[in-house]
């Protein structure tokens, strides 16, 4: 088949937001600021678990705050997270409580002229707590006797009593695991504590609230989902959805850290309620930081392999720390088995996850939504099996791998579907040859103090949430594509950009359909009011879902401005296409093979307003009914000092398969970025408690929150990133997503080379400095 | 009590009062309507905030307005004498920016060193730009602009020059 030719689909150009971003003109919700504003500060637990004994308010009154506590803000029960159907949807919070269960819970908040004034009155606010037992580990909350931090939860608004803190749990087996594991060679069984991980999204939470004169609200905040955030604000505080509109600002990052509406959002709206006026609120970083965090899982796993190379059975525990409430933990669950059983094809198995609250910071998705820590175990398991049987790593994973053909759960047991693309092995192939893995030599051979190894792992994420059943997860997309009487385009989305460049990615496959310059589409700042629904910029699916709904916007469009084209030109409108005109800057109308006969968008949208044609224009609402794997690949060379324990990148070579590459300049800056995040997560990160006062033991300050710098990552010439060539048949114009396969396999891919560098493995991460010299110490017996 | 200063900013000489323990950052922020600086953390971690005075690198986080009387500061809206100067043109072509958030900062960061030195290694670059947190590009992409700002910048000095003669 010959290749297709793209006008603009895989060139490189700057991004569309991009002269605003490089200049400091866009703005993000932290930047936005309204007249007859008044700045909101909240009054947060101090005590990891406690119930709120009297909370008096009248001197911060004195002072002019507007103040609001628990007793006054709406009883409704909420999960803040509605991108699944009401039967997997835990409810669990309310906008301010009186018994919080982290340090950091929300009890109360004021409002005042300056932010100063506000913080001055939120420190006349008298609270007196009653402090109660915290349960700082998840296997002692799951202890018979333990106090309960939540007698019960609301699920599709049935009351569900909560037993022994576990929140929720799922098991799912398939085959017979005693005969699998009957049928094996070789059986390897091991514990991983993963850590508790901060998405240090540049921008902190933030949210600002316009009550209107109608008794609606106008709202701007960080949010991966403009129509769930009005959803949710709907469901709290009953405003019909026609009188809430939630606009599109710029945001600074988030990794997962707003798929769920903030917990600020619904505060700043009871404040700007009682206030009637707008309300600002910005969350410092150290708020931020006790306001969300990556989930932290303990997993046993267990997998057994015949000496031919081939799995026979396996065996997964989970059991996540998930802290005070639950955002997304029962999809979790059903998220983390799918990754699992979508790595390797694995005959025989079971899976038991178990959610469990504790007395911390909520967890919630973080770039990959159980991918990483899942990968992070079967990626090295894997290169453990493959030295017991004798085997080349990437050949046994090669030998078992889920591809072509095979089922995918996209989404958890209730989201499968069949993989139509698949590019692994060329991924591996040529990823094994660049970074030279066949010399990468045996443990037992490196000497010296400082000791180099390479490691591998190979990952996926899905590319969206759809299947073809309706299954527990909502997704869809939608998108309004209208040709403007000069032939520029106005594209409307609801979907938000993180900041990976989804606009450019919609505004590319639009020019490519419609064959218009890409500079004549213009992205509109949208909200609520002017857009259909959007389920949420996450599971890596703004290009995949997001993308395909702009595609069938811009087909509408186009079979419209042919139609019409066809009657002005006098020939079958099946006759006529559109390219780029560069001369006239404009999308031409033209007749292959006849000259002569053509006319321009523009022209055809100015003749269409003078005869009273009516606008070109489509909106859509689209579902994908499957939601394909992309896969990457990571080698990765480091150096480990014997006598510090500093593990330094050397060299990585990333391979993906992620179909047709529509943005390559941002889908390499993905992997980049996926790596950092992948490097840190094995070595860097993580958010450790005081088990005395129940708080972080960095108090919420990055000083103690360590990310990589540009000084941690190797030399540029030394990240080589390639792209496989795939075409997924179902995405538009071949594409799937990327943002998370990005970094799931990574931290398997430098703990497999630290290995290899070293001999040691381990099982908790990060893996620290100290650590690794420990370990070192104890293996040469000293 | 305030206390009146004045100081340059972007060009343009301000006269405003300010409060003894005011931060610079909520002065350019708030008072002057200049956005584009970010607040990421406060405290001096994450050079969100960078800005330059008197031609050196400074977190307007930790900076009192009070310390700026008299002097010079240039912000992300005032680093192009045109429209886009060829640090920020760099980072666009090479998909230097994500979020967007962290981009002030670096742009800030690439523009004293470039000042300072006209041909840096890529290891002068990673110093100084790190102590610029950047969540998103992995920074490779950050450092790929500087280096093709900077050949950039020398090519466009010889051109001139050769106008000359």
């Amino acid at each position: 088949m010959a290749k297709k030719v793209f006008s603009v689909i895989g060139k490189r150009t700057w991004r569309k937001d991009g002269v605003a971003k490089v200049t400091g003109k866009i703005k993000f919700t932290h930047d936005i600021s309204l007249p007859n504003m008044l700045y909101g500060r909240v009054l947060k637990s101090p005590y990891p678990h406690a119930r709120v004994r009297s909370i008096d308010v009248s001197e911060a009154e004195k002072i002019g705050a507007i103040c609001l506590t628990f007793k006054e803000t709406p009883k409704v029960k909420y999960n803040e997270r509605l991108v699944s159907v009401p039967e997997a949807t835990y409810k669990d919070r309310t906008v301010l409580t009186d018994k919080p269960l982290y340090v950091g819970e929300p009890v109360a908040a004021v409002a005042a002229e300056t932010e100063e004034k506000a913080q001055r009155a939120l420190e006349l606010i008298k609270v007196e707590y009653e402090t109660l037992e915290p349960l700082m580990d998840p296997e002692e909350a799951m202890k018979p006797g333990k106090p309960l931090l939540h007698e019960s939860v609301v699920v599709a608004d049935r009351v569900v009593k909560v037993e022994n803190n576990v929140a929720c749990k799922l098991e799912i087996s398939e085959g017979n695991i005693e005969k699998g594991f009957g049928e094996a060679d070789v059986v390897v069984e091991r514990e991983y504590k993963t850590n508790r991980r901060y998405h240090l999204q540049l921008e902190t939470k933030t949210v600002i609230c316009k009550p209107e004169i109608d008794g609606g609200v106008t709202v701007w905040c960080t949010t991966q989902s403009i129509h769930n955030t009005r959803i949710l604000l709907h469901q709290i505080f009953g405003i019909p959805l026609s009188k809430i509109n939630v606009k599109k600002a710029a945001l600074g990052g988030s990794f997962g850290s707003s798929i769920q509406t903030n917990t600020i959002v619904p505060i700043c709206v009871a404040l700007a309620l009682k206030a009637r006026r707008p309300v600002k609120l910005v969350y410092s970083r150290e708020e931020d930081m006790h306001d969300h965090c990556c989930y932290q899982v303990i997993l046993r796993l267990k997998l057994g392999a015949k000496r031919n190379g081939l799995l026979t059975a396996g065996e997964m525990h989970v059991i996540v720390d998930i802290g005070g409430h639950q955002i997304q933990a029962y999809p979790l669950l059903g998220c983390m088995a799918g990754w699992w059983v979508s790595l390797y094809k694995i005959p025989n198995l079971k899976y038991k996850g178990i959610a469990v609250y504790t007395n911390k910071v909520p967890s919630c998705a973080m770039r990959g939504f159980g991918n990483p820590q899942v990968t992070w175990a079967v990626e090295t398991l894997m290169d453990e099996l493959a030295e017991k049987i004798s085997m080349d790593p990437l050949e046994f994973k090669l030998k078992n791998y889920v591809g072509l053909g095979d089922i995918f759960w996209g989404q958890g047991p209730t989201v499968k579907s069949v993989i139509t693309s698949c590019g692994v092995e060329e991924i591996l192939r040529k990823g094994a040859e660049m970074v030279g893995w066949n010399k990468r030599g045996e443990p037992r051979e490196k000497r010296g103090r400082v000791r180099r190894g390479i490691g591998m792992a190979r990952g996926f994420h899905t590319s969206g949430a759809g299947g073809p059943l309706a299954g527990q997860t909502v997704d869809y997309s939608g998108a309004t594509v209208k040709v403007n009487e000069d032939g520029t385009i106005d594209y409307l989305t609801a979907l938000m950009d993180c900041g990976q460049g989804d606009y450019d990615t919609h505004a590319k496959i639009i020019a490519e359909e419609l064959g218009v310059p890409l500079r004549n589409i213009n992205v509109v700042l949208t909200d609520t009011r002017s857009t259909v629904y959007d389920v949420c910029t996450h599971a890596s699916r703004a290009t995949y879902v997001g993308g395909a709904a702009a595609l069938k916007a811009a087909r509408e469009v186009k079979g419209k401005l042919l139609e019409y084209a066809s009657r002005v030109l006098d020939v079958n409108p099946n006759a006529l296409k559109i390219k780029p005109d560069e001369e006239t800057g404009q999308g031409v109308i033209y007749i292959e093979g006849v000259p002569g006969k053509s006319l321009t968008i523009g022209e055809l949208a100015s003749l269409a307003r003078h005869k009273n044609w009516g606008t070109f224009a489509a909106t859509v609402s689209l579902r994908q009914v499957k939601c394909p794997p992309h896969f990457t690949g990571y080698f990765v060379e480091v150096e480990v000092d014997t006598e510090t324990g500093v593990v330094k990148p050397l060299r990585i070579v990333a391979g993906a398969d992620i179909g047709t590459v529509i943005n390559p300049g941002l889908a390499e800056g993905q992997m980049h970025g996926g790596f950092a995040m992948g490097l840190s997560m094995a070595l860097h990160e993580d958010t450790p408690y005081n088990p005395e006062s129940g708080d972080l033991t960095n108090k919420g300050f990055i000083t103690d929150y360590k990310v990589p710098t540009a000084a941690d990552m190797v030399d540029v010439e030394d990240f080589k990133v390639f792209f496989v060539d795939t075409h997924e048949p179902t995405g538009p114009f071949g594409a799937k997503g990327i943002g998370e396969g990005a970094t799931n396999p990574v931290a398997a891919a430098v703990v497999n080379a630290i290995y290899n560098a070293i001999g040691v493995r381990f099982y908790e991460l990060p893996i620290t400095p100290e650590k690794i010299v420990k370990a070192l110490r104890e293996k040469e017996g000293k | 009590m305030g206390e009146i200063i004045e100081f340059t900013v972007n060009g343009l000489k301000r006269r405003i009062e300010v409060e003894p323990n005011e931060l610079l950052i909520n002065v350019i922020r708030g008072k002057l309507g200049l956005t584009g600086t970010k607040y990421g953390c406060g405290i001096g971690e994450c050079g969100s905030c960078t800005v330059l005075i008197d031609g050196e690198p400074a977190l307007s986080c930790l900076t009192l307005a009070i310390e700026v009387d008299g002097r010079e500061i240039v912000t992300i809206e005032g680093i192009a004498e045109n429209e886009l100067n060829h640090i920020q043109e760099a980072f666009l072509d090479q998909g230097a920016v994500q979020c967007g958030f962290c981009t002030p900062g670096m742009i800030i960061m690439a523009k004293y060193l470039l000042n300072k030195k006209r041909n840096p290694t890529e290891k002068e670059i990673k110093e100084h730009i790190k102590g610029n947190l950047c969540r998103c590009t992995g920074y490779i992409n950050i450092i790929k602009a500087i280096k093709e700002a900077a050949e950039k910048m020398q090519n466009s000095n010889v051109k001139a020059i050769s106008k000359e003669l």
